[in-house]
């Protein structure tokens, strides 16, 4: 397998001197955490392969009550076919993307902007501002659902990307760490940038934000995959099916999808895809990212 | 859990197919926002909660429906039966967002808070398309107004029916000589005819769905000419009469002459596999029995509910379309709404004969075509004998009363309450729903 | 709402800061241009946070209706109405059930793969995506690939334990989601397999940067591996534990997605939990105000969940 190849990334610096003397005593024991490693990595992805086998399988050998096959008896792309032609889903994946992509540039704009104004400058209110959005940091959002879809439907945004996206992007979080990052910019850079006549905009865009590439990478990858998974929100302000995301339709839209499983599987597979495609994409900065939460 | 009236099993190829015919069409649908973008042509939106069987006629009706009017798209979409659909039907309309119409179960219109969510409907527009008050049943249209406005136009009368099998029922020796079911009178008789069935099925004499108690026990319990009535502050039911209904449940299920546990999907599964001689279910799954006739042969007719208690009265409700509350209306999408649900009244005779529902729409019931449809005629009584819910704000098919007792009747059918406690239960249940404040009134 | 139940509180610290010890100097005099940065996110901030949290305070206190019928003041009714409604207690409970259920498996599996991979590295790349990958799957995909598992009637599960165990009778096969008994337990498995690859990673971090030395020297002193774990692992891992036990609280109170789509709170309310009561009072029973109360008093139970967090981070900060 070509992944045993990949170097372990997050190996510190004497790895390689660690692992030559782990060699040295290879020993039953470490037999023994491969192999069981190797054995519990299969079982989590058990559900995922059979997913997959179930969705590749003719609706008559995937219903229930069929002998259990991991190898389709008959391959077939049934499933995938009457998906396709439904065309829903399609619709779907076309919102979250959008959503999600709203979601994203926008926190990454106004927090960004945010953190910079917070970070490098004083001005009248600052503190309480900037103490008002900290406590915003213990507001759990999921507590806020009923008079939040009444401002929404009031201003009239329901079953609207605007009225989907604008509530997502209020992330005191990121502004939070985003400014503490910006702390740690040297000014050095910014006032060099400045003495050559450049605007805040521009020291913020052409000298802060490219120092800060991997954490605004981080935000930026975070916040497109909770918005992508977010279930609640869309579920009460997309009424329409022509406006829900992807997990909100897969999961309210019932129009066969109960009935027929190897369909039901294939919506699974390629609802799934998209954000395994990004997972893929972005290992490095997701692992790193969530091992920053704890090691900060 | 859902409660859907018909969910998975084992498949045949004639349900796939329907099924297929019925993913095609969402399909048309589903484009949503990129359809409409893309068309010229007024587009009407539909919701509906038919994700039973049920749902592929329709499926197939709005096919046919395209054909006819090329220059209408409409667009439906089908929610999870109950309690999700009727939410959906509800915040949509709250922010003017729901769709053009929607199929709503009649004895909900209450619960629907007619007056700020629902869009009342003009006569003079109905006759436009071509219907009049005069065709449908009076029962039934005059539960579609609230004071002096129609809010809906009725689809059809659906109810709980019981199916038999001819080649268990005929071992059995439960049938007549021209192979209807043996009538019988009395709990105790039909008792008898589910243990002669339950020794030639070795597991069952009926199915039943055991997630859907409301449906026997309403049945059972208006039989006995039970009546449930609500006030503001409390209700007056007849708690012998409640009791005995109860007990009938309990004890089928305790003798294992129906399950103990089943669900949507099992109930008719067990039909079909012959683990159950008889089914109690709703008219709806006729196509899917029909189906699993074509593909691997099920001998089935229907008839209507046994006599328990001096009458054959089932639970029932009817069908309806309402238009959902619009912040304003564009002339054209009103016109061609309209018009989609008269069409689908003047073609229901489809949804008879396909789907086991009978048609509001008289000029189809009244026509030799249909009083000769079998096994439609068979069961044709259950309009008479049909039991509407009880009305109060959170009563109706799906509805919260309905959805509390069936949840402590499954407990029942499961003998884990016994019927005593299980009536305390039902009423603390109850009791919690009066307290209530009216939100709708 | 970017913060659901399984979505990391954090994303930062893809990079450290280039110095962290540099105290930040700003410009000195006081201008108003700074505001213009902070005005946009606070506009929002305001508008999507502060006012809704003001308006559900003020809707408590109404018997305003999802219907749109007018709304009126009435007083604390709602109030004492929550505090004697045994349904709302039911569902914190059943929340508090699932939280307790949940976080141990969270912890300790996800110790355990952490220690595996740890030691097992030539694998790392293929074993931290098969542990994680479930975590990024929308929750709909999650339940509806389990559900299919625990179908009693020729699902996975069950048919693993009559064919191949052989503990369980193909005549009473178990009822996974609609039994009281097991359904919580079924959300539970579920979950466990969707969110542990998230603590899986934290803990895996935390051991990568436990120095080798210490091991090398307690080695010497002729510590087995079962030693070094008690002795040192754990005890190094205690802060991770810590955090990973608080998000899991914060997580868990908000928890609602995977039971309205695999249970629907059910059977019989066993796994009705606190968001989906308010929403059942909300949007299913139209009831504004009332809901209004209730989310309240999860609000302020999270916000107690929420103070020791922040002051676990703070300690540290300073």
């Amino acid at each position: 397998m070509t992944t045993m190849q990949e170097r372990p990334r997050t190996a510190d610096s004497d790895g390689g001197r660690t692992i030559k003397r782990n060699r040295r005593r290879i020993t039953a024991g470490s037999a023994i955490v491969y192999a069981s490693a190797f054995v519990l990595a299969l079982v989590w992805l058990i559900p995922l392969l059979w997913a997959l086998s179930t969705s590749l399988k003719t609706e008559t050998d995937a219903s229930l009550g069929q002998e259990i096959r991991w190898i389709p008896p008959e391959w077939s792309l049934e499933g995938y076919r009457t998906l396709f032609e439904r065309g829903d889903h399609l619709v779907w994946m076309v919102n979250s993307t959008v959503v999600s992509t709203i979601v994203t540039i926008l926190t990454l704009v106004l927090c960004v902007l945010a953190a910079y104004g917070f970070s490098r400058f004083d001005f009248p209110g600052r503190k309480f501002i900037f103490a008002a959005i900290i406590a915003g940091l213990m507001v759990p959002p999921q507590a806020l659902i009923i008079p939040l879809f009444d401002i929404v439907t009031t201003l009239n945004l329901g079953d609207t990307y605007w009225g989907l996206a604008l509530p997502q992007v209020v992330a005191p979080v990121m502004v939070f760490i985003l400014k503490r990052f910006f702390d740690g910019v040297p000014r050095d850079y910014e006032e060099a940038a400045k003495l050559d006549g450049a605007g805040h905009l521009r020291v913020l865009w052409s000298v802060i934000v490219p120092l800060s590439g991997p954490i605004v990478a981080a935000v930026g990858i975070f916040t497109f995959i909770g918005s992508w998974n977010n279930f609640l929100w869309p579920l009460l302000i997309a009424t329409d099916p022509s406006m829900m995301t992807l997990p909100v339709g897969l999961g309210v839209v019932a129009g066969g999808y109960g009935l027929f499983y190897a369909q039901n599987m294939a919506a699974a597979v390629l609802g799934a895809l998209p954000l395994l495609i990004v997972f893929m994409l972005f290992q490095k900065q997701i692992v790193k990212g969530v091992a920053g939460v704890g090691l900060k | 859990m859902r409660n859907n009236p018909s969910p998975p099993g084992s498949l045949s190829r004639r349900t796939l197919l329907a099924g297929g015919a019925a993913a095609a069409g969402l399909g048309l649908s589903g484009c949503g926002s990129l359809a409409t973008t893309l068309t010229d042509k007024t587009v009407v939106r539909q919701w509906n909660l038919l994700a039973g069987a049920d749902g592929a006629v329709m499926t197939q009706m709005h096919e046919e429906f395209s054909a006819d009017r090329p220059d209408v798209e409409l667009q439906a979409t089908t929610f999870g039966w109950g309690t999700p659909f009727y939410t959906r039907v509800v915040m949509g309309a709250t922010s003017g967002n729901a769709a053009d119409i929607a199929t709503i179960h009649v004895a909900r219109i209450p619960s629907l808070s007619p007056d700020t969510l629902l869009d009342p409907i003009g006569l003079d527009e109905i006759e436009e398309a071509g219907l009049s008050p005069d065709d449908f049943p009076a029962g039934v249209w005059e539960k579609c107004f609230v004071g002096e406005d129609l809010y809906a136009i009725p689809i059809d009368t659906h109810a709980l029916v019981n199916y038999y099998n001819r080649t268990v029922c005929d071992q059995a020796g439960v049938l007549n000589a021209d192979g209807t079911l043996l009538e019988t009178q009395g709990v105790e008789e039909y008792f008898d005819l589910l243990r002669a069935v339950k020794d030639v099925t070795g597991e069952y004499g009926t199915s039943l769905d055991t997630w859907a108690g409301w449906r026997q026990f309403w049945a059972w319990y208006r039989q006995q000419d039970g009546e449930w009535i609500f006030h503001d502050d409390g209700y007056e039911l007849d708690d012998e009469k409640a009791l005995t209904a109860i007990e009938v449940i309990y004890r089928m299920a305790e003798e294992g002459l129906c399950p103990q546990v089943s669900d949507g999907a099992q109930t008719a599964a067990n039909f079909e596999n012959g683990v159950g001689g008889l089914v109690q279910v709703g008219n709806w799954e006729i196509v899917r029995f029909r189906a699993f006739d074509e593909a691997q042969g099920l001998d089935f007719s229907i008839t209507e509910m046994p006599d328990f208690f001096g009458n054959r009265r089932t639970q029932g409700d009817s069908h309806a379309y309402i238009l959902p509350h619009h912040n304003s209306w564009d002339p054209d999408v009103r016109r061609a709404t309209i018009d989609y649900a008269a069409w689908m009244l003047q073609h229901s005779f489809e949804w008879g004969a396909g789907g086991g529902h009978t048609p509001a729409y008289l000029p189809v019931t009244e026509s030799e075509e249909y009083q000769s449809l079998e096994p439609n005629a068979e069961y044709s009584g259950v309009v008479e004998n049909v039991q509407f819910d009880p009305e109060a704000w959170f009563s109706g098919s799906g509805g919260r009363l309905f959805t509390e007792v069936s949840e402590v009747l499954r407990l029942v059918y499961s003998q884990e309450l016994t019927p005593e406690p299980a009536l305390d239960l039902m009423k603390e249940r109850v009791d919690e729903l009066v307290a209530l404040p009216n939100p709708v009134d | 709402m970017t913060t659901e139940t399984k979505t990391p509180r954090a994303g930062d610290a893809a990079g450290r800061p280039p110095s962290t010890t540099a105290p930040p100097t700003r410009e000195k005099p006081k201008s108003w241009t700074g505001l213009w940065f902070v005005l946009p996110f606070t506009a929002m901030y305001v508008l999507f946070l502060v006012w809704p949290t003001i308006l559900g305070l003020y809707y408590s206190f109404t018997d305003r209706s999802l219907t749109g019928r007018p709304t009126s003041w009435i007083g604390l009714d709602n109030w004492t109405e929550v505090f004697g409604d045994e349904r709302a207690w039911d569902a914190l409970w059943n929340t508090a059930v699932f939280t307790v259920y949940s976080a141990v498996p969270l912890v300790v599996i996800a110790l355990v793969l952490a220690l595996l991979v740890n030691r097992a590295r030539k694998m790392g790349w293929f074993l931290r995506m098969a542990f994680f990958a479930p975590f990024i799957l929308p929750v709909s995909v999650v339940t509806m690939i389990w559900i299919w598992m625990y179908q009693p009637d020729g699902g996975l599960i069950n048919d693993f334990l009559q064919n191949t165990l052989g503990v369980q009778d193909s005549a009473e096969p178990t009822l996974w989601l609609s039994d009281e008994g097991t359904a919580m337990w079924s959300v539970v498995i579920t979950t466990v397999w969707w969110t542990v690859g998230f603590n899986f990673l934290l803990y895996l971090a935390a051991l990568q940067t436990i120095p080798k030395d210490v091991y090398e020297s307690s080695s010497m002193d002729g510590a087995n591996w079962w030693q070094q774990l008690w002795g040192i692992t754990l005890p190094l891992l205690k802060r991770t534990t810590a955090l990973v036990i608080v998000l899991q609280l914060i997580a868990s109170l908000r928890i609602f997605d995977q039971m309205y789509l695999m249970t629907g709170g059910g059977p019989n309310r066993a796994t009705e939990v606190a968001i989906h009561y308010i929403y059942i009072s909300g949007f299913e029973g139209y009831r504004i105000g009332y809901a209004s109360a209730l989310s309240y008093v999860l609000f302020v139970l999270i916000m107690i969940v929420s103070i020791v967090q922040f002051r676990l981070f703070a300690r540290k900060e300073g």
